[in-house]
């Protein structure tokens, strides 16, 4: 007989923000990690991780190889084309990936691992523009971009197997979260990126769309030990994970500036170009059910993630100066 | 001549909106798939009046040529796997068809003809498990089968395409609408060509599922009027298009053996093989708005509607007799 076999996990998106901080978690619970990209391999920073049979999420039989190759007991599916802005250049794309990838990903579990518990990154995205704030799991869906419509069927779909197939599915419907590991696409990494490079004299300006456009932003290091919870109840469902507090695109000017003895005022210039008008009501999530039914809060707080942020760039930025002096 | 572009052509609603248009007077294009079984029934009178074009939802390059070549002033996507048992057996298939394939159609549209105007083919079964009785434009969806989730994904990304991309793009909210055309796989054809059947000695029994479902059943001729009208006004907007009055698959019954002269108990046979996995709660719609601003309503009520097309079909099996083409016909759901 062999020895007790390890509870295994199957992440797709490990090259993603949210996969390496996923893995990390897992790893201290002893969990076998395994991670299905589209390349077929891992990022070097994560070698507790093992590399599943390559996947794209276009192709229904990748995806059913490599789960019949792991034969996980969970399932964690991160991987989408993740963007807002990118969806609106290729709609098409997006709703194949991020949709119709996961219809492809819960088929493929239903039919090779059917017991296996699985998560599904939803997002506030899929609220649109609501009409009450906070939003919480009872809210109306409505997308307002291709990327929240895919989405929005994605999760639609997710319940209905959970529901009609009796699979163990959970739902997360993560609020904006960030981290070192975002990429500077992103306007908090657009921010923090901008205000190192003022401070080393590497650049005068900073141009940005709306400063008043709000969101609520957690760490990413937060929401994913959510999403490991959520998998670890007796009954699946749908979470909000948020922090619960809105704050505008100029709070974080204004912190990441301030951490490095500047005045965003004097550098930042809006661009009508990058420009959305301010939502009417602000996506914030009230995330009561995950406190309540997981026990999860989030504990890095909007000042402490600006910072966090900032640092990683100041450390980002010393580094690269060392390689090119060398 | 204003030109419109139909998928779906060989479908219910294709045949009569293309019949209604031509009656307008436009210039008629239909969107065919290449199948190995002649699809065309529908349409077979119409053949000499409307061109007939190929492509495939599932293919945008296609799709492209297609809206680039005929330059429509309207288009009308009618075109799904609409067959929602179907839906629990190929989620991902009609997932490409009746979701993406929505977005790779407006996407042609958008790059090839922008000012055309699009009409959506949305369906009550994304209100599911229904949030408010009746429903209308407002009321909160959520879907109960492949199908429904893939409708609401179309009716999502339509909107999307209006509200950012300014495309004339509107979603039609139909609720079930029934004809002489509608597939056998649907309950209330597969009652009345049942009842033709029996009626002419064929069978002796209708086995059917769940009795006590009900819908809300309108008559498909006049739905297609109600996409029409949604595409001349001045601003798109999505419309809840229904009866508003709810009949039970009994009902159905009752009235299709009725019309024969025949009592329904002495035939139907209840066979849970049909019943649905999981089975949508009330749909009823409020088509107020419609009414309102379109000044649409339905003109042929359900009793009609019902002998409308037990007449059809006693004609239909006659002639199938008389030629020796009795067909067995499929087993289905609602």
């Amino acid at each position: 007989m062999p020895d007790a076999r390890r509870w295994r996990a199957l992440i797709t998106g490990i090259t993603g923000q949210d996969g390496p901080y996923l893995a990390e978690i897992l790893q201290t619970e002893g969990v076998e990690i395994w991670a299905a990209s589209r390349g077929g391999r891992v990022p070097d920073e994560l070698p507790f991780v093992q590399a599943a049979p390559a996947i794209d999420l276009r192709d229904a039989t990748s995806l059913a190889r490599a789960i019949a190759a792991v034969a996980p007991d969970e399932v964690y599916h991160l991987a989408a084309q993740t963007a807002v802005w990118q969806s609106w250049d290729d709609p098409v794309e997006t709703g194949d990936i991020t949709g119709l990838g996961t219809a492809r990903l819960l088929e493929a579990v239903r039919r090779e691992a059917p017991t296996a518990r699985v998560f599904v990154a939803a997002t506030s995205e899929i609220f649109g523009e609501p009409e009450r704030a906070p939003q919480d799991e009872t809210t109306p869906i409505r997308p307002a971009s291709p990327y929240g419509a895919a989405k929005a069927y994605a999760y639609t779909l997710a319940r209905l197997y959970r529901q009609q197939h009796g699979m163990y599915i959970a739902v997360g419907i993560l609020f904006n979260h960030e981290s070192p590991r975002r990429p500077p696409g992103f306007v908090t990494r657009k921010i923090t990126r901008g205000a190192v490079a003022i401070a080393r004299g590497e650049a005068r300006s900073l141009e940005l769309g709306n400063l008043d456009a709000r969101r609520d932003w957690g760490f990413a290091g937060d929401t994913v030990r959510a999403i490991r919870a959520m998998l670890r109840t007796d009954e699946p469902g749908d979470f909000v994970v948020a922090t619960g507090e809105s704050h505008a695109v100029r709070d974080w000017c204004e912190l990441a500036f301030g951490k490095l003895g500047l005045d965003y005022r004097d550098h930042v210039v809006t661009n009508p170009e990058f420009w959305r008008p301010a939502e009417p009501v602000p996506l914030v999530g009230d995330a009561t059910r995950a406190r309540d039914v997981l026990g999860w809060q989030p504990a890095v707080t909007f000042e402490e993630l600006v910072a966090m942020l900032v640092e990683a760039d100041q450390s980002a930025s010393q580094k690269s100066e060392v390689r090119s002096q060398t | 001549m204003p030109t419109a572009l139909i998928t779906g052509i060989t479908g219910q609603d294709g045949s009569y909106l293309a019949e209604h248009l031509l009656g307008l007077g436009y210039e008629v294009v239909g969107v065919t798939r290449r199948t190995s079984t002649d699809t065309g029934s529908r349409i077979e009178h119409l053949r000499e009046r409307i061109t007939l074009a190929g492509a495939d939802l599932l293919d945008q390059t296609s799709l492209l040529a297609l809206v680039q070549k005929h330059q429509p002033d309207e288009v009308y996507n009618l075109a799904a796997q609409s067959f929602v048992p179907t839906s629990w057996e190929q989620p991902v298939l009609t997932g490409e068809f009746t979701a993406l394939g929505v977005t790779r159609l407006l996407e042609a549209v958008r790059i090839a003809k922008p000012d055309a105007r699009f009409y959506q083919a949305s369906s009550s079964e994304m209100f599911g498990k229904v949030q408010a009785t009746p429903q209308n434009e407002s009321t909160p969806f959520y879907p109960r089968s492949p199908y429904g989730i893939s409708k609401l994904y179309g009716h999502w990304i339509t909107v999307n395409y209006r509200e950012s991309y300014g495309l004339y793009a509107t979603s039609g909210i139909l609720f079930n609408h029934e004809s002489k055309r509608r597939g056998l796989e649907f309950v209330t054809r597969k009652i009345s060509y049942g009842v033709a059947r029996i009626k002419h000695g064929v069978d002796r029994e209708l086995r059917l599922g769940n009795l006590e479902a009900r819908r809300d059943w309108g008559f498909a001729g006049d739905y297609v009027e109600a996409m029409h009208l949604m595409l001349q006004r001045e601003d798109p907007k999505d419309y809840v298009v229904a009866t508003g009055e709810t009949h039970s698959v009994r009902e159905c019954c009752e009235a299709a053996f009725a019309a024969v002269g025949l009592n329904w108990e002495d035939h139907v046979v209840v066979d849970p093989i049909f019943y649905r996995p999981a089975e949508v709660d009330l749909l009823v719609g409020d088509a107020a708005l419609a009414n309102a601003e379109l000044g649409w309503s339905p003109k042929v009520d359900f009793q009609h509607l019902v002998e409308m097309m037990v007449e059809a079909d006693l004609a239909l099996v006659a002639d199938e007799m008389k030629r020796g083409i009795l067909r067995s016909y499929a087993a289905s759901g609602s």
